[in-house]
């Protein structure tokens, strides 16, 4: 692709300049310059409608088994289709008056696009995963003014993520949630949560009915303990299997990952998943701006968007790379280990074979990578 | 003869299972797949960069061998000869500067410990095992194992405490004092550090679950 080098031409002047967007290339302000700045800006809705009617055209009005059948098309008529959406797509429909405001939209168009219509990551080559990661950043760069770093860096060979919670170390803090959505570009607006801290009464178990999760009284409390849960990263995950469109999956790594814009959110996965791993965003995800975590991955912390699935990746931007999780590092009382399953030499390794460990729900045969013992 | 068709039979069935189960690189429990696929970790990735900007210092004990955070740099008043230039006895006096005021011992019973347990008056650059010998404050570990052995046995290990920075090789762990206050080594009841106030809502109104 020759223009995705365009992308990457930082012109700092020329950003400013469309962040400022009541002002287009002539200096003048939106009213008075004479183009049609308003259109410009309505012209994405207009030009995916377009898009859509132009690739697919009746088919989006039928669905499922007609669309198939249905279809009468012959070949003058779906090369003018083509020939059209192909226009569309090389942003051949825009006009603004501003060069640079044009440059930009028809760029952004373009990615769109492309965005639009890209595969599942999870059959992408290399190739195509730093494509789609590379529009994702300049599409960030060209909506807010602002650049991310966007990594779609894969499983290493001989590792597999496994992860052990000292249950007599937890004393519920809670530090390791809180650096989780910093981490993770959370929702503020819900709340949302990857990591779970169940206050547990002593003496009965692992009673997750009468256990609390959102105590606010000074911590540890009298005669409970705490146990900390989040996605399990099942080797054997049933989340995976139930999904209709694949967009959920089981990395080399041992991570189990979602393409956010594979996802259809119908949340079978949610339904699936015995360890209430999964949080659904129910609305557009809301970060300021001064606190996103701009180290991203594509499968990890990257911003979402209303109506898809996330959850814990056992920090895949971080881990990838080394680091541990988020949450493994803001444990103030080393309850947190995480590790390389697959080498004899690490820590969690030792804690696996020296300490009695368990899993919640083993029967299940979903065998997670999530060990829990005590001292 | 049939018996022995059967034998035959059940035979061919295992091989086909076993072969099946391995050609497919699929396992019956993580662990098998553990066993199966371990090797001690050389891959591309490394902790070294994250530890870059931290001294270290290497230990042996038994069979691990890892690297902990150097402690006497960390110490703003060593080395404690500096002031301690005479005997402590002679040094207790109304004329001469206060130090250490801020220090209570919140460690163990009085008839278990002292000052002296850990410090040697006579040599203050050095810490002082229950037999007398010197430790040096960069292994002040060692002080700490003599009565905690257990938690000893699950640091060595790994099962105790914190690592400095990644996961991946070289292993580099937190020391006692790191994460304990030798004088105070016990961790403080306080407040949560968040309360998720939109949860008690959805409770409240039963969107949740
Ligand atoms: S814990 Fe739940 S979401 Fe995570 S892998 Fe297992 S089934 Fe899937
Ligand atoms: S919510 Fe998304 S990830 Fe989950 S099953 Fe549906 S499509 Fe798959």
């Amino acid at each position: 692709m020759s223009e995705s080098k365009k992308w990457f031409s930082l012109d700092l002047d020329l950003n400013k300049k469309s962040e400022s967007s009541g002002t287009c290339g002539c200096g003048n302000t939106q009213e008075s310059c004479g183009s049609s700045h308003k259109q410009e800006e309505l012209s994405a809705e207009e030009f995916y409608e377009a898009a859509i009617n132009a690739s697919i055209g009746d088919e989006r009005k039928k669905d499922g088994f007609e669309q198939v059948f249905d279809v009468q098309m012959d070949r003058r008529d779906a090369f003018k289709k083509l020939t059209a959406s192909l226009l569309i797509g090389a942003g051949a429909v825009s006009s603004c008056t501003s060069v640079v405001q044009g440059a930009d939209s028809k760029e952004k168009a373009q990615i769109d696009w492309e965005e639009q219509f890209k595969g599942n990551y999870k059959l992408m080559t290399d190739d195509e995963k730093k494509q789609t990661v590379d529009r994702l950043m300049r599409s960030y760069e060209l909506r807010t003014g602002k650049n991310i770093n966007m990594s779609s860096k894969n499983a290493e060979e001989d590792v597999l993520f496994g992860y052990a919670f000292n249950i007599s170390k937890c004393q519920g803090y809670m530090n390791c949630v809180t650096a989780c959505v910093e981490e993770n570009n959370q929702d503020r607006k819900s709340q949302m949560q990857y990591i779970r801290i169940h206050e547990m009464k002593d003496g009965k178990g692992f009673n997750f009915n009468e256990a609390d999760d959102n105590y606010y009284h000074e911590v540890p409390a009298e005669g409970h303990f705490y146990m900390g849960t989040q996605c399990f990263h099942c080797d054997n995950p049933p989340c995976v299997d139930v999904c209709p469109v694949q967009a959920t999956w089981k990395e080399e790594d041992g991570l189990v990952v979602i393409d956010y814009d594979w996802c259809v959110g119908c949340r079978y996965c949610m339904a699936a998943c015995p360890y209430d791993g999964r949080r659904f965003n129910w609305s557009k995800p809301e970060v300021p701006e001064n606190e996103i975590n701009k180290n991203q991955h594509y499968l990890g912390n990257r911003i979402r968007k209303k109506g898809v699935m996330e959850k814990c990746t056992f920090c895949v931007q971080r881990s990838r790379k080394g680091k541990n999780p988020a949450c493994v590092e803001a444990c103030p009382t080393g309850a947190r280990i995480f590790g390389n399953l697959l080498d004899p030499d690490s820590t969690i390794r030792w804690v696996l074979e020296n300490k009695k460990v368990f899993r919640l729900k083993e029967d299940l045969g979903t065998e997670p990578k999530f060990w829990y013992f005590m001292d | 003869m049939k018996n022995k068709n059967l034998i035959y039979y059940l035979m061919l069935f295992i091989v086909v299972c076993f072969y099946s189960c391995k050609q497919e690189g699929e396992y019956h429990s993580i662990t098998d797949k553990i066993e199966a696929d371990q090797k001690p970790y050389h891959g591309n990735l490394s902790s070294e960069e994250l530890l870059a900007g931290t001294d270290l210092i290497q230990i042996i004990e038994g069979e691990h061998t890892f690297l902990i955070p150097e402690r006497k740099g960390q110490i703003k008043s060593y080395a404690c000869i500096e002031c301690h230039s005479k005997p402590l006895n002679e040094m207790k006096g109304v004329d001469s500067q206060k130090a250490h005021w801020d220090i209570k011992i919140n460690h163990a019973a009085l008839e278990t410990m002292d000052c002296a347990t850990c410090h040697n008056p006579d040599n203050m650059n050095n810490l002082k095992s229950l037999t007398g010998k010197d430790i040096d404050y960069n292994l002040s570990y060692k002080l700490c194992a003599q009565c905690h052995s257990r938690q000893f046995e699950d640091w060595k290990g790994g099962a105790h405490g914190k690592k400095v920075a990644g996961w991946a090789p070289p292993r580099a762990s937190m020391t006692c004092v790191n994460c304990h206050n030798p004088h105070n080594p016990g961790f403080e009841t306080r407040w949560p550090v968040q309360f998720n106030t939109q949860k008690v809502k959805e409770r409240k109104d039963d969107l949740g679950h």
